[in-house]
This record gives C-alpha cells, structure tokens and sequence, in this order.
C-alpha cells in the first residue's frame, strides 16, 4: 500500500452481496442480521484465503436504519426482492431532506441542523424540534444508539476472528467522504446540489468548508491506531461530468485536499475508492504528498491511472465486474494478466474488482481472479 | 488544515461543558473529572448523529 513490491500480489477484494450468494444465504438475510454477513465474510476469506477484506461490505445493517427509521434505504425481503441488494432511494428534488434557503443554518452549526432539522425529516420515527415528544420519537434515539454501539463493538470481534480464523486483516478503518459529495447524497440530493451550483455556488462553498472539520473528526476517530490500514473514501458524483471541471476545482477539491493532507500529516493513509471514472482528476490527485492515498480504480482506465500516478500511489482494482459476473473464467484470468502486466510489474498494485461484488458476480470467476493472482503475482 | 469558521459546537461536540457548567452547583469535588466524562458520553452523541449522515 506504500507503493512497494511485496512477495506476491496482495487479494483484497471488497466482496458484498456475494458472500451471501456464496455461503447460502439470501440479501434479506446478511443485510438485516450481520452474524450472517459477518459469517459469510469469514467463510469467504478462509475458502478463497484472501489476504485482506472488509469485515461486513454489505455494510448498511437495516436493522440499524429501522430502529432509527430512516426512510431512504430499499431493505432487502421487506421493501424490495430478499435476493436484491439494499438500495438508496434518494428523493425527489422537492422532497429534499435539506431545502435550497437553508445552508445559512447548515453553515452556522452543522450537528445541530443534523439532529433538529434533518433527522426528522429522514426517520419516519423522530419528530421535529417544537412538536410534542411521541413514544417512537424517544424509543428511536435509545434503540438506534444501542444498535450502533452494538454493531461497532461488533466489528472488532469480527476482525479478531478473521485474524486467527484465515489470517485475513481488515482492509480499512475509518469512513470519510468528501463535503460535495455529501450535501449530494443525503442533503440536497444530486438534482438540487446542482440546481445551488449554478444559482448559489458561494453557499455550496461554505457549507462544504463547515463540514470539512467534522468529517476530519469522524475519519480520524475511526482510523487504525496502529496506522497500517487505511480510512476509505467512498467517491461518487464529484468528478466530471457530474459537475464541471470548474466546480471540481474550486469546491470538491479545494475542500477535500486539505483534509487528506491533514489525514496524511497525522500518519494515515486514505483509500481513495473512485467510483465511477474519476480519469479526468488524476493531475489533481497528483498533488497529493507521495503514497499518502492508494487509489482505487473502478471505471477508469487502469493504465492510464498507472501512467499518470502510479509512480506516487499504490493502486488496486481495474478488474471489471462485468467480467466477473457474465464473462468466463478464461476471460477473467486474461483480465487479471493484462492488468498485471500493465500496473503491477513493480509492485505497487492491490487485486480486486473495479466495485464491490454483489450476488450477480459467478463464484467460478471470482476463484479464477484469487486463483490467478496467487500464481502469476508472485515477484 | 485551516479552520476559519467559528462554529457553535465545535467537532465531537454535541453540548458544550462550558453550556453545561452553567446549570451545575458549585462543585465540591473534581472538576475535571466532571468535564472529562461529561465530554467523553457527550461525544457518543456527535459520533450517532455523523455516522446517521456518513455511514448509514
């Protein structure tokens, strides 16, 4: 990860969905009780003997979000199919969970406008500031910080598991996102983000710039002490053509930048997880202090990645999930070589798929890809 | 990194021990002991709200 050559390849895919598919069980089933996700996990890394996995990637326990009530999630087996992953349902531009006029109070104390305007718009339980308390309201808080707790504590026992179980270490520790992309996805949603772009750009920029303390905070207080795994960025809209190059520029960037920079200062590195291509950014993500993030590729072109930064980041990814999920075993190990050949030659390089592999993914192939690995990425 | 804006609650804070401070008696005991725990559970309640927002 600090764009060295290590003995052999590292496998570290970010398996979902497909751990279910794989060890028996239904979507319903490891997204709503997590001893199931985390079981499959474990039964994956220790069949497939992966060097590194996410703990629970399937990682939204609805159980969780319906103590709370939060109304944006599709569970799997009460909303939609029991063998249909867990969907986001963003709203409609009207129904936005932040309306246009208010990041004046967005900007002026960003966890109070989180608890008295926006969780009450986005639980079907808590009711707003000024109305009278209800039993759900209260029993949401109680059950939904229980449950959190609960699943957190969790997680370190999942880990420890894995380690003596398999020998697989956890992939990452800590959650960050960039301040544009938040205020998309779970404020203004992308419509009405873009709609303030353009009529209130100077609002878009404060607000991101008030955010960017916070999510310093909670990226740091979920990072690994012992500084080895990286905190994740999860990417979405923010590269081109969601928004401008303008707009990546002088908001996404100018607000993110600082942030892995202080991250990197303080030991840590950032898994920049690029959903989508994010090929048109690569210059910018250039001048970030050298194996200060890994890069992660999904839709971009991974030799082109490598060209632009491989010199400065490890990258990992590239093996596209398509392949992996309609394509042949051959076809994934020829994949897998060409992508070798092009990036890893000096190290530097992580296997996995472009994203997250879900229950469309053939297990045939993800053996090929593991398999593959195992035998051509040795140094 | 640079922070230029004065928020009301800074990060990891959801009440601030000073606000706090001004409900309570004079204390007779350890004051600090009080302001560490009190910032301590207070920051579960930052850490709920910001993982509501991020994480799920």
């Amino acid at each position: 990860m600090r764009n060295e050559k290590p003995d052999r390849i590292p496998t570290r895919p970010f398996v979902a969905e497909f751990t279910a598919k794989y060890a028996g069980f239904t979507c319903q089933e490891v997204t709503h009780d997590y001893e199931k996700a985390f079981s499959s996990v474990r039964k994956c890394a220790a069949d497939f003997d992966w060097d590194a996995v996410v703990g629970n990637m399937v990682y939204v326990w609805t159980g969780l979000t319906q103590a709370i009530g939060l109304k944006y999630y599709g569970i799997p087996g009460i909303d939609i199919s029991k063998d249909t992953g867990f969907q986001y349902r963003e709203p409609s531009e009207e129904n936005a969970f932040m309306k246009p006029d208010e990041y004046d109070r967005l900007i002026e104390d960003p966890t109070g406008f989180l608890f008295n305007i926006w969780l009450p718009r986005v639980s079907d339980d808590v009711v707003p500031i000024g109305q009278e308390a209800t039993f759900r309201n209260n029993l949401s808080f109680l059950k939904g910080g229980m449950a959190m707790m609960n699943y957190f504590d969790a997680f370190g026992k999942q880990n420890e598991l894995l380690r003596k179980g398999s020998g697989t270490v956890s992939a990452i520790s800590g959650i960050l996102k960039a301040p544009l992309d938040i205020i998309a996805d779970k404020l203004r949603g992308y419509i009405g983000l873009c709609s303030d772009l353009i009529n209130q750009p100077k609002k878009v920029l404060a607000a991101c710039e008030a955010l960017m303390p916070h999510l310093l905070h909670i990226a740091l207080s979920g990072a690994d002490p012992d500084k080895n795994v990286p905190i994740t960025i999860w990417m979405h809209r923010g590269c081109v053509p969601f928004i401008s190059p303008e707009q990546f520029t002088n908001i996404y960037w100018a607000t993110l930048k600082p942030i892995i920079e202080e991250i990197w200062k303080r030991g840590h590195q950032v898994l920049f997880y690029a959903e989508g291509n994010w090929d048109a950014h690569l210059s910018s993500f250039a001048e970030l202090p050298d194996a200060s993030i890994v890069y992660h590729v999904d839709k971009g072109n991974i030799f082109k990645v490598h060209e632009a930064i491989g010199h400065k980041f490890c990258l990992s990814g590239g093996i596209d999930n398509l392949l992996l999920s309609y394509g042949t075993a051959d076809e994934v190990r020829d994949c897998c070589k060409k992508v070798i050949d092009g990036v890893a030659k000096d190290g530097g390089y992580v296997l996995d798929a472009g994203a997250i592999i879900q229950n469309d993914a053939k297990v045939e192939n993800i053996r090929a890809m593991t398999d593959y690995v195992r035998e051509y990425g040795v140094y | 990194m640079k922070n230029n804006i004065e928020q009301k609650r800074p990060p990891g804070v959801c009440i601030p021990w000073e606000e706090k401070l001004k409900e309570l008696p004079e204390m007779p005991g350890d004051a600090e002991l009080a302001k560490n725990i009190w910032q301590d559970i207070d920051a579960l309640g930052y850490t709920y709200i910001w993982h509501c927002l991020l994480s799920f």
